[in-house]
Parts: structure tokens; sequence; C-alpha cells
């Protein structure tokens, strides 16, 4: 499921606006950081692949908005904290679309 | 005992001494520290902490040199196993450094990949594994680590490994660290037993084994083996004895080793002091713990952390913790502590002393930064595996979060829990984050119930599970679709086997998770009856993912459509604002947006049919949606923009451009006519400049360019600027450049010219030009590069050393104010190195000083303190270190004074210096005093600095014996590398190859017996020898005696010893014999050949090298072996040996002569390739296998053979470079009259009939040079067109000119060709030979004949002349040119590279 999800979120286009989310702690699963990222816009769709061997996720995600303002307005806040820990938050490179399309 | 360590300072003073330089041994109580284990049976800090740092050091310093051996490997199949090898140490080094052990996991998987590799693993890899057994893995129990250690040994012993001293030294001492109780006599007898003999570190471990249970009888015994094999007896020993003496509850005697080290003449250093401290320690007596403390304050001996945390050790394994705090206060917190506090730190978690880990802990300096800010963690880790109690983790939790060593150590806590799938401690936790209001999330469960999946362990789900509810959470979803359902048959069994477990089950959860697994599935059949049958009421917006993920997987178009239908149809999923429309056009546009576009496009027919099905169950969407699915399916068509972009790709231009090789002569010639026709010469001209200029023929060039003056171009002058500059020719160099500027003032030489004309201008005292050439550098804005900055370095230098002050100042500053150069320190060091040089080093402190405030670059620096050093000048050395600290820190300082005491041997000073708290190592300095030391061949200054640094933190130990064994080897010092090969053991490193392949070299090159496996394919030959040899002193003794009569070249000396040895069955080295070969093939074939037979059967596989087969070659020719000969050759070709261009040449010349066309051939095609790196002549085979047809009376083949590739347009050789001259030399002087007329008539035929005069002209000389004047005259009748190949003619005159007694012959060819006498080169040459031959006479006629015709005689043909005339005490009729006979001497070296 989270794979299928994940492929379909980096297949998206160049203009897609997604966040890539990093140093996501354990604590926290996809219903926390849609809650964080929902403050900016509405998520339609939010990948966390999980690790099926040990059970925790690879502290990595992305987030993708309805529309780039969205992505914008979560670009634009310095700090990203869930959980009480930093996460850290950019915008996803296009080259990723770019490669999945080829 | 006593006496037995008393007499031991006999052993000190005596045998041993000679052999080992005493420094050496005070070194051995080093960082070893294998005697102070102090503790009890179970586990000591001791090694613990004590290796830890040095072997640190070793994997750093290993890891270090990666780089550059690297490079050094050959693409062999070794090159793998060395990566291999430099990846494992990589990642230990890396592991250690930062937290202070290695994780048995990565140790494991080292271990697996050396065992899968291919072939034995390295020694030098074997020996990383072995080590890193002990004190590294403070998380394994003791028995672990031994079982461990066993297990590599025995599993790398099947597959081939051999173990030598090096390596039983390690397995030693991880039984050591690992308190492993072993008789150590069953250790020897299993050494014994595999050939291997101990060693002087061998026994110190012995004894420490012996002594760590408190045994000093069996200490004893050890000592008195190192007694009877007089070895050295170290501090180690003491310090061994110190803690046996404890430990057999005797302080008494313990406290008394100290003074009887002190009377053996071996001051106690830090390890017995620890030791000691340690023994208190376990007795708990901590007044005598700081007393000692405060006795060795007051030394100079200093203890680090490391020491002090062995104590902490000490005292809470004896069951004294509370003392802990007091030795905690006294640590200083290096910058070393962290990775051995972490170790000890998890070794106290291991022992289950977590309260005393965690005072350590606390105390610890961490980085507070919010980043860094979990130090804790390795802490917390290790206590989930050890299985800590919940309870007082909680504690542990609280007290780092106050102390802000972490930020969320609860999580944390538990994510360790979980990892190790510690159900109990993780609900425990749960709770306790709870009670900090952190939520407790479903998530939190999979790594437990992933542990259960994957063994379908129901029961342990189960109860995961009920665990959940517990705490208060329910399933969600992916809980159930990821861990749950895969363990049962069906999601229906899943739900009846819950239940019936008691697992309160939520319904709504399941079936969507339910729904949600079939859609994953494909089970479209399923969504559909789920969809019809949905009773809960879903809203379609919770169903629509699991219905897109179930279209995705599987392809129905008919289910696809009644699904689809469903929305449209049924009221329960379009309600709300959205009609069905809108619901179904959503559906399709997120279908395809949830699409990739290659699936989009694998599917395109699938959906094209999709579409019309739902068309034609009149199913529609809005226009809105419409356009949003349009601009989805446009952007995926990328691929056929894609495609353009490859029209795009540049096209290569090639345009080579062929500039056809002319000569000076045929320039000139052309340029003449050129200038006599009226026509532009311009581009002639600077062609005919530049091809001067790369011969090198100054004279001529600038004949040439006062000549053609008006017609010099720009490039033309750059080439005759350069060509002066090499000829130190400053005034005409200068000259040039103000031409050249002349004639165009913004044209810029390259780079290389003007650092030319700078240095001559400098060198001739033009100081100003030389400024100004600088300045013109930085105006015309010319590159600079590396080199360009070396050569300024060379002229400042150059001028450094000639002292001339103000010239350095002058050049330096114009070359650092203008920016040519940066002032970097070698660039500065000639301001300093010009005082250096007067010995005024008042003035050089300044000149160095002065840079500084200058430049900020203080160079050589070194230098002045040890001058300043060596006179005392104390008050200025204060000075310099006061600026140095002050300017670039204290550390840099420190280390300019620890090089300059090192270097004025005053090591007592150095070693203070060195031991400076905080101080680490700086391999770029050390690296440098390495070389320093390694240049000037100081053995004991490099000795000392080895041995100083030894426990400096963070000091890369095998670099450091790497440069000791490379000044070892440059001296031959064998007996000292074995030292080295001793204190590497002893010290713990793990030697890189490259380190071992040098040990190899000088054990070898000594003929000694190499103690350890060589890896190395490039070592068989050295290895054949050291099979071969056995160790008996009298054949080495032979052997060296035969060298030595080698050196003397006296070949019957050598001989004779060989012949001893022969007798006596001793059998020498490879090399020894390639020696002995060498000398006996200069005059004595035989012998040689008696030498050589007997290496090869005495070693398999004995070659002669390049230079004896190439002297073997000459040998056979003057003898006549041509056979044996051509075999020789064979075989050193097949060796990729190059024999010498005389060798091989000689060889075909006598194959000629033999008349053996075939033999020729067969080496015609065995060099083939090969001509031009051996240097053969492009003629030799022409000529020879000409003259060997003739010589076979073949004359009429090699005729047509030499007139076929004449006038071939193929020819080999150009007709201007085919040179006959050998082979028409060989027919006249073999007179083989029938052949010279063949040839004759060949050669005139070419040059009538083809034009092509070179043959016949260099008969015609050949002709004349042997005598056969009158034949030559005829040929000459008959053929005019020789006298007009001046080239050739005047090429001929140059070379005779070279020797005595070639006057007759040039006096018959100027007879037969008058007018070649006013040849420039030609006439020049003819008076060479007549002063050479002091015909006067001669000299006189020429010179009246070319002074009648008016000929403009050249200055280097006047001075010669007027050489001749005043030395035959004659008068002089002109003023004799004014430049030195030399410096025309030159000038015709130069004419007569000039083939003209």
């Amino acid at each position: 499921m989270a794979a299928a999800a994940l492929r379909s979120a980096m297949v998206a286009r160049k203009s897609r606006p997604i966040a890539f989310v990093r140093d996501i702690p354990w604590t926290a699963a996809s219903h926390e950081l849609r809650e964080h990222f929902g403050q900016f816009g509405r998520v339609r769709r939010c990948t966390l692949p999980f690790d099926r061997e040990t059970g925790f996720h690879k502290g990595i995600a992305w987030i993708v908005f309805s529309s780039s303002e969205e992505l914008q307005n979560a670009l634009q806040q310095e700090n990203h904290t869930i959980d009480g820990v930093k996460v850290q938050v950019q915008a996803q490179k296009p080259s990723f679309a770019r490669e999945s399309s080829i | 005992m006593a006496a037995l360590l008393r007499s031991s300072r006999w052993l000190l003073r005596a045998g041993a001494a000679s052999r080992l330089p005493f420094s050496f041994r005070l070194l051995a109580g080093g960082p070893g520290r294998l005697h102070p284990l102090p503790c009890l049976p179970a586990a000591r800090a001791g090694p613990a902490a004590g290796d830890l740092a040095s072997q640190a050091r070793q994997y750093a310093a290993i890891a270090a040199k990666e780089q550059n051996d690297l490079q050094e490997e050959s693409a062999s199949a070794r090159g793998k196993n060395v990566g291999q090898f430099e990846w494992a140490l990589m990642r230990l080094d890396d592991s250690v450094r930062r937290t202070g052990r290695i994780p048995k996991t990565l140790l494991e998987k080292i271990f697996m990949n050396t065992c899968r590799s291919v072939g034995t693993p390295g020694s030098n890899q074997v020996l990383l594994l072995l080590r890193s057994c002990g004190s590294l893995l403070p998380e394994l129990t003791h028995s672990e680590r031994t079982e461990f250690v066993h297990r590599i040994w025995d599993q790398l012993q099947k597959l081939g490994t051999t173990y030598d001293i090096s390596h039983y030294n390690a397995l030693l001492k991880v039984y050591l660290q690992n308190e492993y109780k072993f008789s150590p006599t069953d250790f020897l007898a299993k050494m014994e037993e595999a050939n291997i003999q101990p060693n002087r570190v061998t026994y110190q471990r012995l004894i420490a084994a012996y002594c760590n249970v408190g045994d000093i009888e069996g200490a004893s015994k050890i000592l008195g083996f190192m007694k009877s094999k007089d070895l050295p007896v170290t501090e180690a020993v003491f310090s061994a004895l110190v803690t046996g003496h404890a430990r057999a509850g005797d302080m008494e005697n313990a406290e008394n080793i100290i003074t009887v080290m002190k009377e053996a003449g071996i001051e106690p250093g830090p390890d017995t002091y620890l030791a000691l401290l340690n023994a208190y320690a376990e007795k708990g007596d901590i007044d005598c713990v700081k007393q000692t403390l405060e006795k060795v304050k007051k030394s100079d001996i200093y203890l680090m952390d490391r020491d002090l945390l062995q104590v902490i050790f000490a005292f809470s394994k004896a069951g004294y913790p509370q003392y802990v705090s007091e030795i905690l206060e006294k640590i200083t917190y290096e910058g070393r502590y962290i990775p051995d506090a972490m170790n000890l730190i998890l070794l106290l978690v291991t022992e289950k002393m977590e309260d005393t880990a965690l005072e350590i802990l606390l105390a610890c300096p961490a980085p507070r930064k919010e980043n860094l800010s979990d130090f804790g963690s390795f802490f917390l880790q290790h206590c989930v595996t050890m299985n800590t109690p919940a309870e007082k983790l909680q504690d542990y939790c609280k007290k780092l979060k106050a102390a802000q060593m972490h930020s969320c150590p609860l999580q944390f806590t538990l994510h360790c829990a979980l990892s190790a799938r510690k159900a109990d401690l993780a609900k425990a936790l749960m709770e306790a984050l709870k009670e900090e209001d952190f939520p407790v999330r479903a998530h939190y469960f999979w790594p437990l119930l992933a542990g259960h999946q994957k063994e379908k362990n129901v029961q342990g789900i189960i109860e995961v599970l009920k665990g959940m509810h517990e705490v208060g959470i329910n399933p969600d979803q992916d809980t159930y679709i990821t861990y749950v359902f895969p363990c049962f048959d069906s999601v229906k069994s899943a739900r009846t086997v819950l239940q019936e477990n008691g697992c309160p089950v939520d319904n709504g959860t399941f079936s969507q998770a339910e729904l949600r697994s079939e859609a994953l599935n494909g089970n479209l059949d399923f969504v559909l009856s789920f969809l019809k049958s949905n009773t809960s009421h879903f809203s379609y917006l919770y169903l629509r993912g699991s219905v897109i993920l179930a279209f995705r997987r599987c392809v129905d178009i008919n289910l696809w459509s009644k699904i689809t239908e469903l929305f449209y149809k049924d009221k329960r999923y379009y309600l709300g604002p959205q009609g069905p429309t809108e619901a179904v056009g959503y559906f399709l546009y997120t279908l395809i947006d949830s699409m990739s576009d290659s699936e989009v496009q694998a599917k395109e027919e699938c959906l094209r049919q999709y579409f019309h099905q739902l068309k034609k169950m009149n199913i529609t969407i809005s226009q809105n949606i419409y356009r949003g699915i349009r601009n989805i399916l446009d952007s995926y068509r990328v691929p056929e923009l894609i495609k353009d972009v490859n029209v795009l790709v540049e096209v290569e231009k090639t345009d080579s451009e062929k500039t056809s090789q002319l000569k000076s002569s045929d320039l000139e010639s052309k340029l003449e006519n050129l200038k006599a026709e009226n026509q532009p010469i311009r581009d002639t001209l600077r062609q005919l400049i530049l091809v001067l200029c790369s011969e090198e023929n100054m004279q001529k060039a600038l004949e040439i360019k006062a000549k053609y003056e008006s017609d010099m171009v720009v490039s033309g002058y750059a080439a005759l600027i350069g060509l002066c500059c090499r000829h130190d020719n400053v005034e005409d160099a200068l000259n040039l450049k103000q031409e050249f500027d002349r004639l165009d003032s913004t044209a810029v030489l390259d780079t290389r010219k003007y650092t030319e004309l700078v240095k001559v201008l400098e060198k001739h005292g033009k100081l100003q030009d030389a400024v100004n050439i600088l300045k013109e550098m930085k105006e015309k804005d010319v590159v600079v590069r590396d080199g360009t900055i070396l050569s300024f370095f060379h002229i400042l230098n150059g001028a450094a050393l000639r002292g001339e002050v103000e010239t350095v100042k002058q050049l330096h500053e114009t070359i650092v104010t203008s920016g040519l150069a940066k002032p970097s320190i070698a660039i500065s060091s000639p301001l300093v190195t010009v005082y250096l040089e007067k010995d005024d080093v008042r003035a050089a402190l300044e000149a160095s000083v002065e840079c500084y405030e200058k430049y900020k670059v203080l160079p050589r620096i070194h230098d002045v303190l040890c001058k300043l050093m060596e006179k005392g000048e104390s008050d200025l050395i204060q000075k310099v270190m006061d600026f140095v600290s002050h300017e670039q820190g204290e550390m840099m300082m420190l280390y300019d004074l620890f090089f300059a005491f090192l270097q004025m041997g005053n090591y007592k000073e150095a070693k203070k210096i060195i031991e400076t708290p905080g101080i680490r190592a700086r391999p770029g300095r050390l690296q440098w005093f390495c070389d320093r030391c390694i240049a000037s061949n100081q053995v004991e200054t490099l000795e000392k600095l080895v041995e100083l640094t030894q426990k400096l933190f963070e000091c890369d130990r095998d670099q450091l014996y790497y440069n000791l064994l490379r000044l070892y080897k440059m001296n031959g010092d064998w007996q000292r590398a074995d030292v080295v090969w001793n204190k590497i053991q002893e010290e713990n490193i793990i030697p890189h190859e490259k380190t071992l392949r040098l040990l190899a070299e000088i054990f070898s090159n000594a003929n000694q017996e190499v103690p350890f496996d060589v890896p190395e394919l490039w070592y068989e030959d050295k290895t054949h020898g050291r099979i071969v040899l056995s160790p008996s002193h009298e054949e080495t003794d032979l052997q060296n005696e035969m060298l030595k009569a080698c050196q003397r070249k006296d070949s019957k000396g050598a001989y004779d010893i060989f012949l001893k040895a022969q007798n006596q069955d001793t059998v020498f080295c490879s090399e020894a014999y390639r020696t002995l070969v060498k000398l006996l093939l200069v005059d004595g074939y035989t012998d040689a050949m008696e030498v050589k037979q007997a290496a090869e059967t005495h070693i398999k596989g004995f070659t002669l090298n390049e230079a004896a087969n190439s002297l073997l070659i000459l040998a056979q020719v003057r003898r006549d072996y041509l056979k044996e000969a051509l075999t020789v050759l064979r075989t050193a070709l097949d060796l990729g040996q190059l024999p010498s261009r005389m060798a091989v040449t000689r060889l075909i010349q006598a194959f000629g002569l033999k008349g053996d066309v075939e033999s020729i051939q067969t080496i015609q095609t065995m060099v083939k390739g090969l001509e031009h790196t051996i240097g053969l002549s492009r003629m030799i085979f022409i000529n020879n296998i000409a003259l060997a047809q003739i010589k076979s009376n073949n004359i009429d083949v090699a005729v047509e053979n030499i007139e076929s590739m004449l006038t071939s347009e193929n020819s080999p050789v150009e007709p201007q470079y085919f040179g006959l001259t050998y082979l028409f030399r060989k027919v006249i002087e073999e007179q083989l009259e029938p052949a010279l007329e063949k040839i004759s008539i060949m050669a005139e035929r070419l040059a009538n009939q083809f034009a092509v005069y070179k043959p016949v002209t260099d008969l015609f000389l050949q002709l004349v040079d042997s005598g056969k004047v009158d034949d030559a005259r005829a040929l000459l009748q008959r053929c005019g067109a020789i006298a007009e190949q001046t080239s050739v003619l005047s090429a001929f005159c140059i070379r005779k000119s070279q020797t005595p007694g070639q006057t007759p012959t040039l006096k018959s060819l100027t007879e037969l060709i008058p007018e070649l006498k006013e040849k420039e080169a030609a006439y020049t040459s003819i008076i060479r030979s007549y002063a050479l031959d002091s015909d006067v006479a001669s000299a006189k006629a020429l010179y009246e004949h070319l002074t009648a015709r008016n000929v403009k005689l050249n200055d280097l043909f006047l001075k010669r002349y007027a050489v001749l005339l005043s030395s035959a005490g004659e008068p002089v009729p002109f003023t004799e040119p004014p430049e030195s006979f030399e410096f025309y001497t030159k000038q015709l070296k130069e004419s007569r590279e000039d083939p003209l």
C-alpha cells in the first residue's frame, strides 16, 4: 500500500506541490504528519514508508498538497516540530518526477 | 623473585643492550598496558580504556593511508582483498573513534565477508579481526568475546590462514583483555606445535596472564625464560608484577617493585603507577590512591584520563562505587576522553553496574547543543540490551532529561525496547510516556507485531493486540493489513480467531481493512459485493482509495464498469453536495491521477474500452473534470518531447591540421629563394626561426634574425628569447625582448619564457630588468601556474643561497605585492634563508616575523628555532614562542618547540612538550618532520619522534613506524627494523600492508627470515630467495662476502667465494647470483654461465635482469655464440625486459656479417613495436638484411629490395634518411667487389632515373672515406649531382671533423668537390679537423682560399683559426673573436647538431 502510494507520489508531475520531509521521529506516523501539515493547506496525500521487517518507518515522508501556494506556506515556516523533534522540510525536487516519467 | 629481578639489571646493561638501543627498551612499557589488568577476574576497565585510544589511533592511522596505498596497487586480484581490508578498517576505525567500541554486528559482518571472500584472507585483515575481539566489544561479556575470538581463529585457520607471531600475540592480548583463564604453558606448547617462536611481547603477555591471577611463581618462570634468552625486561614486566603481587595479597611487595625497578635501571612510568593505583583501588584504599596520585602529580609522570578511568573501574568492580566521584573530580576531560568514557560506561552496564555508568555519563562534558543533545542514547540502548529493570530506566531517563543530556529519553528507550522486541519493558515505558502526557499510538506496536508476523506467531499477535487494548489503543487499518492479516489464511479466519481469543475487534476499522486488503489483492468481486452490501454506510471518501487500488491491481473492464455504475447510481455513494456526475467524474480523475504515466500508457487500450463501456452506460462527467483529466493525460505524453533533444547533440568537430616537419636547411634555402623572388617570407622565416630554436641552434637563429630583421614576427622573437635564456645569453635575450616590445607592445610571451627571462636577468645582476619583467607579467595578466610559482621559488632561493639580500627582497616583494604568487611559506622562505646562510639568526628571525606580519606565514621557523637553541638565545626563543602562540595558537607553538628540541637532541624537553595535556596529532606536521629526518638520515631523531608520540592522541602510529622503516631500509638496518616489528605488536598496531611490505623488504635484503607472511604477488621473486635461504650464519656470511667482492669489482674473488659456496652446498639469494653474473660477464663468460646455471638449479624460476641479459648478449656476440644470444634475447623479451640498444644492434650486425637473413628477420619480428623504445636505428634491419643477403650470395635480391623500397611510395624510411652507409662500408671493408659493383649501379640508377641522390652520395663518401679516391672520382664524373648534395656532404664533414686524423679524407673530399669548401658547415668542420690535427698549412690555405673568394667567415671559424695560429706561434692576421673558446665550442656543438 505504502509503496504504491509512494510511487504515485513520486510519479507526480513537475508542478506537483510536494514537500519532502526528513528526520521524522519514530513516534509520529502519517496521522501526525497530516495533522501538522494540515495547518498549511489540504494534504491530498501523505506517504510515510514503513519497513515491514522492523515495524519502524524510515523517517522520511512525502506530503502532497492541493496547490503550490499551500506548499509555499509550509516551506516558509522556519521550524517544523513534530513530537518535540525538529523535522526538515523541503520542496520535492522536480528531478524525481522526471526520472520516474522516463 | 627479587634476585631474579635484580639480575635483570645485568641484562639491561650487557648482552641485550648491545643489540637493542636503550631507548627502545624504555619505550617497551608503553601503551601495551597488558600488565595493569588490575581488576578481579570478571572484567577490567584497564585494557578497555587503555587500549581504546591506542587502537583507535592505529585504526585511524591505517585508514588515513588508504588512499595512497590503493593507488599503489596493481589491478591484480590482490586489489580486491586490499579493498576489503581497507573497507573493514574504515568501518571499524570510524566506529571506535566515534563511539569507543565496535558493535558486534559490524564485526560479525566483516568476519562473514572475510570468510566469504576468495582466497586466504590477508594477514593484517586477520589481525584486525582478532584484535577487535577484546575491550573494543564492551557490550559483550568476556566469555562471549573469547568465544568470538576462538570462532574467528578456528574458522580462519580452516580457510588456510597461516598464523604468525603477531597473531599469537594478538590472541594473548585478547585473552588478557577478556580475563580469559588459560594455561600459559599450554599456549606456549601450542605455539611450539605451530613452529612459532615466542618473542619478547609473548613473554610479557604471559607474565601478565600469571600476574592477573596472582601467580608470581608462574610469572617468575616466564621471567626466567626471558632471562635465558637475553630478552630485555621492560617496564611492562615490572608493572605486571605490581599487579601480580597485589593480587597475591602482598601489597608490600607490590609497592616494593618500584624500588626494584629503579635499582634495575628502569624508571617507573605511568604504567607502573597505574598498576599500583589499580591495586589500591581493588582493595578499596582511597587514601593510598590519593597519595599515589599526588606523588605522581609531583613527578614528571603524566597520567591520562583514561588511566583514571581504569582506576574508576577498579573501584567499582571491587565494590567501592562510593569512591568513583572522587576520581571523577580528577578527570581533565581531554579531547580523547569521550570515546574512552563511552567504552567504560558500556562495560559497566555489561557488568551490571549501571548506576556507576550513569554517574560517569552525567559527568561527561557532553555537547549540549540542541542538535547533539542525545548523547546519552548509547547508554540507554545498552541498558535495554542488558535488561536493566524498567523502573531504573525510567529513573535514568528523568535524570538524563534533567541534565539536558537527552531531549526525549523515554521515547528513545522505548524505541530500543521495541527494536529489541522486549514487550514487557515496552509496555512499562508506554505507560510512563502516558504519564508524561505523551500520546501512545498504534504504530508503536508494529515492531512487536513485525517480529511475530515473520514467524506467523498467531499467539504472539494476539498478545500484542491485547496489550494494545490494555494501553487503550485500537489497531488501525494498517495494523490489520500489514501485520495481522498475513498471519492468517484469510481475513475471515482472522476475525474468528481474534474474536475467539477475546481480542476486541472494532467492526468498522476491521471491515475497511478487509476491503483494503482485498483491494490490494485485486479482488474486484469482493469490492463489488462489499460496496453492494455496505451496511455500515461508509462514506464514498473512505472507500474511494481502496476501490482505485483494486482497479489498478486488476484489469477487468466489466467489473470496473459495474463498480463505477454503482457510484453513479447508488445514492449511498453520491450523497452530499456532489451529484452523481461529479462523483464519477472525480473518481475517474483520481483514478487516472493516481496512475503513473507509464501505467496509463500500458493500460491505454483498457482505459479506452472502459470509457466506451461507461459511455454505453450513459455515464457522464462534467466539463471541468474533463479538462482536468485532459491535462493529466496531456502531461503524461512527455516522451515525445524528449526525442527532439537528441537533435541538439553537438557533433564534435575534428580539425587536425598537420604541420609537416621541415628541416632548417630546407627552410633556409626556401627562404632564400623566396627572398630572391621578392615574395613574402614572413611565414617561412617564422618557421625557420622556430625550427632553429627547437634545434637549439642559437647562433644560426640569431644570424637569420639579423639578416631578415624587418620580416620578423612576434612568435619568432618569443622563440628566440626563450632560446637565449636557455643559453644564458642575457644580453641578446634582453635586446630581443626590447625589440619584441617595439614590434608589438601588447604582445605577451608565455609564462615559462617570462620566468626564464627573470631568472637569467637576476642571475646576471640585472635586478631592475628582472623586476620590470615581473611587473609586466602582472600587467599583461600572464597565467601563473604551480610550476611558475615553483620557478619563482627557485629564482629566489638561488639568490638567497648566494647571499644576495637585496635581490631576494626586491624580487619577493615584486612577486608578492603584484599578486603573481601568494605569499606562501615556500615562496617566502628565501627571505629567511638568505640570513640563515649568513649565520645571522637574529636577522633571520626578524625576517620570518616580518613575513608573518606582512603575509601571515612564518617561514623556516623550525630552522630559526634550532639555530637559536644552538646559540642558547633563550630570550629570543621565548620571544618566538610568545609570538607563535599568540599568532598561530598554542598547538603550533608546541609543535615548533617539540621539533626544535628533537632536532637539537634535547629529548627530555621534547617529551615534556609532547605530553602537554590537550595536544593532539597533527599528521601533516608529523609527516613533515619525518620526511625531514629521512632526507637527512637522522635516525636517532626520528626514533625519538616515534617514541615520544606513542601516546599522542590520534597519532598515526603505523605511519610513523612506516617512516622509521623507510629510514632503516635506506640504511639497511634490519636489526632496528626487527625492534620495530616487536614494537608494532606491543603497541597493538595493525600494520598496513605497505608497512609489512617494507619490513619484509628490509629483512630479505639483509637475508633475514621474514617473520610473517607477505601477501604480495610481486614478492614471488624475493620469496624464492627467502625460501631457499636457510638462516645459517655461515651462508649469510659467505653471501655477504661475495657481494662485497662484487662491489670491489673483484670478479676473481667473488667467483672463488661462489665456488666455495657451491662446494658447501650453500645457496645464495637470486639477487646475489645476478650481481655475480653481471660482474663476471665483463670478462669471464664461462664463469658467468656456470654461476647462472648454478642459480638456475638452486632457485626455481631464476632469471637474469635486463642489464645482465644485455651484458650476456654482448658477451655471447663477442664469442660468436649467436644462437645462444638469440635465445637470451627471446627470454629477456618474454620476461618483458628491454635489452639495451647496443646488445640488440650488435647481435643483428653479427647475423648480418654471418649472412644469416633468417635470424635477423626473427629478431625483427621479436622486437616489433619496440624498435623505438629500444632505440634501434630505422635502417638497421634494411642494412643488415641486405648485407646478409649479399653475404649469402643473394646480391640481386638485396639490390632489388633496396631499390624497390626507395622507389616505392610506401618506403618504410623517407629517401633523405635512407642511410645505407653501414652497408656500403661493410661491402667495401669486406671487399665484396661484385656486390659493390651492383650496388654502385643501383645507386647511380636511383640518382639518374628517380632523382634519389642519398644512396649515391653515401656511396661516394664511403669510397672517399676508405681511400678509394679514384673510384669516387669516377662515380662523381658519372653522377655530377653528388656535388650538389650539400646537406649530406656537410653532415659527413661535420661527423668526420669530430675525430682526429680525418684531415686526409676531408682533403680528398674537397679536392674532388672544391666548391664544398665554401659552404659554411663544411668549412667550419674542415677547419676544426685541421685544428685537431694541428695542420696549420692546410688551415692557412683554406683561409686564404676563402678570403680570396670573399666568403664571409663566421666567428667560429675565425676563433678556431686564430687559436690554431697562435698555438703554432704564428701571428693572427685579424682580431681574434672576443668571446671565450667555450662559447664557440658550444656554438660549434649546436652547428654540429644542425643537420644542414
